[in-house]
């Protein structure tokens, strides 16, 4: 649900969960081989216990949980910086969260900037960063 | 004829270019991504502020993300950072493609980065969206 008004710093929106499938993975990534996303043995001779999920599947997320909030106002002028900070993989349950950080006036409105980070069904934190949206 | 190289931390320059194909926007395609990333918004299949559907904002980002395969063979890597600015929705219909430049490269814990600034725009040169991203390379 939108946003009504400018919310206040330390405001903790509401949170958002995302099941990871193969499946989901192979429709964002596109199959191929040689990939750590969507060729399992690949993945395992790169390391990794199975595929893992590309990091921009969590700036999706991000954007997801921005633009219910803020709506236009993400979608036009809105901006993310994530870092990518534990690997997620096929089968993770992710959930997406923020917390409003700084309010700024603007032209045409208030920008909020929102700590924004997604943690896996283990509590790690996957990615972190913030993300802004403009409330006008 | 287009020649690929493997993609090494030494063969990357600073400073040097890619440009993707152009992408025709389709309802199909805007599906496909909503159905990855399970985001239903109905801007995405129907009327929107914007005049009609749009794209999920971060849809095309894969076609900045990839623009060193438009020259290198990639053996594998991770996404390490990555920023956005979203200038302008991406409209169905639309036909987007997306420039990058390597700004830097760096060697950190014994791991290799790759750093590109990028824009995608419209097929008039209207920036949609701008940001960049950091990779990092796994050896073959």
């Amino acid at each position: 649900m939108a946003l009504a008004s400018v919310p206040a710093v330390g405001h903790e929106l509401p949170s958002l969960d995302k099941e990871l499938t193969q499946r989901h993975i192979d429709a964002y990534s596109g199959v191929r081989t040689r990939s750590i996303h969507t060729d399992e043995a690949w993945a395992r001779r790169k390391g990794f216990r199975t595929t893992l999920a590309q990091g921009m599947m969590s700036t999706a997320y991000v954007s997801e949980m921005m633009t219910r909030l803020f709506g236009a106002g993400f979608v036009r002028g809105g901006t993310m910086s994530m870092a990518f900070v534990q690997p997620v993989y096929a089968g993770d349950r992710l959930t997406v969260r923020g917390v409003v950080k700084e309010l700024r006036a603007e032209s045409g409105g208030t920008r909020v900037v929102v700590d924004v980070w997604c943690e896996n069904q283990h509590g790690q934190k996957t990615a972190v960063g913030t993300a802004s949206g403009v409330l006008s | 004829m287009m020649e690929f190289r493997p993609l090494t931390y030494d063969a990357l320059t600073i400073g040097e270019e890619f440009v993707s194909d152009t992408m025709l926007v389709t309802p199909e395609d805007v599906d496909t991504y909503t159905y990855a990333v399970g985001d239903d918004h109905p801007w995405f299949s129907g009327p929107s502020p914007f005049g009609g559907p749009i794209a999920h904002p971060t849809f095309a980002a894969n076609q900045a993300l990839r623009l060193r395969h438009s020259r290198y063979v990639v053996h594998a890597g991770l996404h390490a950072k990555m920023q956005f600015e979203f200038l302008e929705p991406i409209r169905v219909g639309m036909r987007v493609r997306s420039r990058g430049r390597v700004i830097d490269k760096y060697e950190r814990r014994g791991k290799q980065y790759m750093v590109t600034e990028f824009v995608t725009e419209d097929d008039a040169g209207r920036p949609l969206v701008r940001g960049q991203f950091t990779q990092m390379l796994i050896p073959a």
